[in-house]
């Protein structure tokens, strides 16, 4: 599996990533919490599309995302 | 020599003999041979019709009608839904791909006068590419006068649009015209202009899908308002959605006998709320512990789904459910929910179904992309679609309600006729953290510990500033209640407010 290939995890709205919860390489079913972003004080938890190993993770803590920027791929 | 009893039966047979029921015969049988239908389609006009209505109900209105060799290019007719007089305008795709010449648009609008005159719902079954280009200005004259009369029928009566084929121009203008519009995912499609006039016009290369399909209209565009797989389905929705509507502005409530919600959805309600303020929860939650069990009806499921709207039943009364849905987007009211919540809320008022709103609201969505998109004409409308509504408004504060969105969320000052909020909420002017950092800017940047005294500060602003009974105690809310208690409040509010609906 080449990096970066597979099903994206986006954002739904523009927030901070409070924290990353995967590391490229980490396996995952489908529908767990890879991370958790924060925006108008809420924590929006972001889940695995697929289950299958991650293969890109292109975000940092602490980054601002906008709506629909990739979080994590899961090929 | 003829007796006169010849003569009698001689007269029958010159005014209805065997000659002149062979011609009717014919007649009719030219105008209903089925043509199969192309595609991905699985029924022909008059079938989707007849199946949209009680069995054996359909009548049909001029089906002799031509529009030079062939019939108009359009079904109508009224017949029941659920026992109740429906009108239709079914589109026949196999006449000149049921393209909307100057007949056909006489026939739609001979369909509209009936309904509105008659005061009873109509549903558009549409499956046209568009105005007839033959019949040139004639059809245009047409469209308009189909448009005008959407315009007219929207004061008085529910109008129901199902698209069920590829439908261009003024087949996409008429239904956006009407109250709610259902597609077929993968067969129904809406656009200005198909793919090829696209990529002549501007070069740019798309799929009719990608131009017009359902996935870009119930989640993007927010032009149409459920997606459903099938024409049965579709045809099936616009029954559903009917069965919370009146007739017509003014007619009696279609009432049922009261089901109590879940049992144990109410048993669950003190628990579905986190404590903690920044826990997203699911606000379906609440709803099953609220309303009366069984059928529900979510309007545009997937588009701006920080706020769900939703038509149910509570003391087997019909009801119109505003919510934020704090799994969505945190429950967030931005330009697209507001759209949302304004089109919902004016249209179930003037139908006299009872707004209920239920609120876990972080806020409006600020910053330069929300401001672009014009969220504060949005937001305005929303705040008028509920001083304007006429029917009884209900408001429950769930957990938060701060700033701008605890008004906008149907709140006492824009007419609500009822508030309460649950013992655990906050109402305020904003959040107790931004609060703090603003009311106490000075000892927070001189602090040893900023973090620990913005918390001491926030817990303390919490409790002496954003819980719900200085609202109560103002009379700005009528009551803080338990959650389980909110199902019996509604109920006992309809009753009293409910003759000002039949009013």
């Amino acid at each position: 599996m080449t990096a970066g290939t597979g099903v994206a995890a986006r954002a739904e709205i523009v927030a901070n990533v409070w924290k990353l919860l995967t590391e490229v390489g980490a396996e995952v079913a489908q529908g767990d919490v890879l991370a958790v972003l924060e925006t108008m004080k809420m924590e929006l938890p972001v889940h695995a599309p697929a289950t299958g190993t991650v293969t890109s993770v292109p975000v940092a803590e602490g980054q601002i995302v906008q709506e629909g920027d990739v979080i994590a791929v899961v090929g | 020599m003829t007796s006169s009893v010849d003569l009698a039966h001689q007269s029958a047979e010159q005014t209805n003999g065997p000659a002149h029921r062979d011609a009717l015969e014919q007649r009719r049988q030219d105008r209903f041979t089925r043509v199969e239908p192309r595609g991905a389609r699985t029924f022909t006009g008059r079938e989707r019709a007849q199946m949209l209505l009680d069995d054996g109900t359909f009548v049909e209105i001029s089906p002799l009608r031509t529009a030079g060799t062939s019939g108009s290019g359009v079904v109508i007719g009224w017949g029941l839904v659920d026992g109740r007089p429906v009108v239709v305008a079914s589109h026949d795709a196999a006449v000149a791909s049921g393209a909307i010449g100057a007949v056909f648009a006489e026939t739609v609008q001979r369909a509209q006068r009936l309904a509105i005159d008659q005061g009873y719902p109509i549903v558009y079954i549409n499956d046209s590419g568009g105005a007839r280009i033959h019949d040139g200005v004639h059809a245009l004259h047409g469209c308009g006068g189909i448009f005008t009369n959407n315009v007219i029928a929207s004061a008085t009566i529910p109008q129901i649009s199902l698209i069920l084929g590829p439908c261009a121009g003024a087949a996409a203008y008429s239904p956006a015209l009407t109250d709610w519009t259902i597609m077929v995912k993968g067969q129904g499609q809406m656009f200005l202009t198909g793919p090829d006039i696209v990529k002549a016009a501007t070069g740019e290369d798309a799929t009719a899908d990608e131009i017009g399909g359902s996935a870009l209209h119930t989640s993007k565009s927010g032009v149409a308002h459920l997606e459903v797989e099938t024409e049965l389905e579709a045809l099936e929705a616009a029954r559903d959605l009917l069965s919370f509507l009146p007739s017509h502005v003014g007619a009696p409530m279609p009432v049922r006998e009261a089901v109590p919600a879940d049992p144990a959805a109410v048993a669950r309600l003190p628990h579905v709320v986190p404590e903690k303020s920044s826990i997203i929860f699911d606000v379906n939650d609440v709803l099953d512990g609220v309303l009366d069990a069984g059928e529900r009806f979510e309007i545009s499921p997937t588009y701006a789904p920080s706020v769900v709207t939703v038509l149910g039943r509570i003391d087997g009364r019909p009801v119109a459910i505003v919510a934020n849905q704090p799994k969505a987007r945190g429950g967030i009211l931005d330009s697209k929910a507001s759209v949302k919540i304004s089109r919902f809320v004016a249209w179930a008022a003037r139908f006299g179904l009872p707004v209920i709103t239920l609120v876990d609201v972080p806020g409006f969505l600020p910053g330069t992309v929300e401001e672009g998109r014009g969220v504060i004409t949005h937001g305005a409308t929303m705040l008028k679609a509920y001083v304007e509504a006429t029917s009884p408004v209900l408001t429950v504060v769930l957990r938060k309600a701060y700033g701008g969105a605890y008004i906008a969320m149907g709140a006492r000052s824009l007419g609500a006729d009822f508030t309460w909020a649950w013992s655990g909420s906050e109402i305020a002017v904003m959040g107790p953290g931004g609060a703090v950092a603003l009311l106490h800017r000075r000892a927070l940047k001189e602090a040893e510990d900023p973090v620990a005294l913005r918390d001491e500060l926030a817990a303390d602003y919490r409790e002496q500033v954003a819980r719900p009974y200085l609202a109560a105690e103002a009379g700005i809310l009528d009551d803080v209640i338990h959650a389980e208690e909110t199902r019996d409040r509604i109920v006992q509010a309809l009753r009293l407010l409910e003759p000002a609906v039949r009013a």
